[in-house]
């Protein structure tokens, strides 16, 4: 059972790409979210700002803060990484709100993707900074034996971001249906509700919780620099 | 649930895609603005930790301006209070001085003027005493005192020694000498023979003196050879009596 989309009269296939509903909703996504990224640095003013201006600036030195609190002394280079990942996971959660849309997160194609450029990101920054043998390394510490325990938790984890994320959202908008079968008109409101904190809440922690990976490889390369 | 891997893909690439679009125009001119305006409010920091550090200077170059300041107004009150002091004290000697120099003047003057009027009260009472004496000396003047004063005035001659009328001597030691005795009462023959015989022996020869009366010489003798006299009666003595005292005497 799955909630019946618009977009989905729109889907096709170039080649051997399929072009469906999922991603038109995330390029519905990004549209939105560029163009109020655009609108919003059109016409900056460090003396006047506009209060959509604080509100971008709020929200972004919230998120730089929120890094820099985490891994102190890489906000600049995380921010772009994990900052995205908040913004889009909690626009295409809160999508899903719009009648005829469906959340392209309660899709395990867009959170498997998702967690692969988190497991991937992981290793590209810790290899950036730490290099390629030395992060290689700490792979084998404290002890070689730990190495198979390490692999299986990065697998592990970049599956569990993907699994959390998709099945929230999925399990979210799945209870929001029945109880609208069930229940009728205007009942599901409260779910509705629930379902902004809960898109929200999914994406500070599926962002937290990348930005902790992330940081997990950077504080190998701290202890050993403070070594 | 399942897993389309071209839509992995293309989800893939839109989110870097989204991350490209969104470090374009969102990060980066927030950022930038972000940190033009920290950029100018340290700036403003800056300038206002200059203008609090030039007002400190000045505040310090002020206050020590000020702690001289009063440090020379306070020696210059010092000099002042010095010089007033010093002022003071000499004017106060100056004062004491003229002071003790007016009181000693007042006190002479008042010493003069108590002389003066002492000297003034007793020639007024020497005066009186006079008038009292002359007016008393008046009533009783009569042939007795007469009589007196004439014995009173052989004993005089008789008491001196005869070097104190050398005088006499040397005006009677002429041929032509006459000498007088002039009495306010005509004296009996014997007081007359004494007069003889005392101006004789002053004399060193013998004389005749001669006699006659002067009523205002109201008791007493007057007697005068040239320039040397004798006078033993109440008239000249009450004279003398008053012009000695005119004199001062």
């Amino acid at each position: 059972m799955r909630k019946t989309e618009f977009l989905e009269l729109l889907a096709f296939h170039i080649g051997p790409l399929s072009i469906g509903a999922t991603v038109l909703t995330t390029w519905l996504v990004m549209a939105l979210l560029t163009g109020l990224a655009w609108f919003g640095t059109r016409r900056l003013s460090v003396a006047t700002p506009s209060r959509l201006q604080t509100m971008l600036e709020g929200a972004l030195l919230a998120m730089q803060h929120a890094i820099e609190a985490v891994a102190p002394g890489y906000a600049a280079q995380l921010l772009p990484f994990i900052g995205s990942l908040w913004v889009f996971i909690a626009a295409a959660n809160l999508i899903g709100l719009v009648p005829g849309l469906a959340s392209p997160t309660d899709n395990l194609s867009l959170t498997v993707a998702l967690a692969m450029l988190v497991f991937f990101s992981v290793h590209w920054f810790g290899i950036r900074i730490d290099g390629f043998k030395a992060y290689l390394r700490h792979y084998l510490d404290p002890n070689p034996l730990f190495l198979p325990f390490h692999l299986l938790g990065e697998i592990t984890r970049t599956l569990t971001l993907a699994i959390r994320l998709f099945g929230n959202m999925m399990s979210l908008e799945l209870a929001a249906l029945l109880v609208l079968l069930v229940a009728g008109f205007l009942v599901p409101v409260p779910l509705l509700m629930l379902h902004i904190v809960e898109a929200l809440v999914q994406a500070y922690i599926f962002g937290m919780l990348a930005l902790v990976y992330v940081a997990g490889a950077l504080q190998f390369h701290e202890l050993k620099r403070e070594d | 649930m399942e897993l389309d891997w071209s839509t992995l893909a293309l989800e893939a690439l839109n989110f870097l895609v989204l991350v490209w679009l969104l470090r374009h125009f969102f990060y980066r001119p927030v950022l930038a603005v972000i940190e033009k305006r920290q950029a100018e409010t340290a700036k403003q920091i800056h300038d206002a930790e200059a203008v609090r550090q030039e007002a400190e200077t000045l505040k310090s170059e002020y206050t020590a301006r000020l702690t001289k300041q009063d440090e020379a107004h306070a020696a210059a009150q010092a000099r002042l209070d010095a010089e007033i002091a010093a002022e003071r004290g000499r004017r106060l000697t100056a004062l004491a001085t003229e002071i003790e120099t007016e009181r000693r003047r007042r006190e002479t003057l008042e010493a003069r003027e108590r002389g003066e009027h002492e000297a003034a009260l007793e020639r007024q009472a020497l005066v009186l005493a006079t008038r009292f004496a002359a007016r008393l000396l008046d009533r009783l003047a009569g042939p007795e005192v007469d009589a007196k004063l004439a014995d009173l005035a052989l004993a005089e001659i008789a008491a001196q020694a005869p070097e104190k009328f050398d005088g006499l001597r040397d005006t009677l030691r002429a041929a032509d000498a006459s000498i007088k005795v002039i009495s306010a009462y005509p004296l009996d023959e014997p007081r007359r023979q004494a007069f003889a015989a005392a101006l004789t022996r002053l004399a060193g020869r013998s004389l005749a003196p001669g006699f006659s009366e002067d009523a205002t010489l109201k008791a007493g003798v007057y007697i005068m050879a040239g320039s040397w006299v004798l006078m033993a009666n109440l008239r000249d003595e009450l004279g003398f009596f008053a012009s000695g005292f005119e004199h001062g005497d």
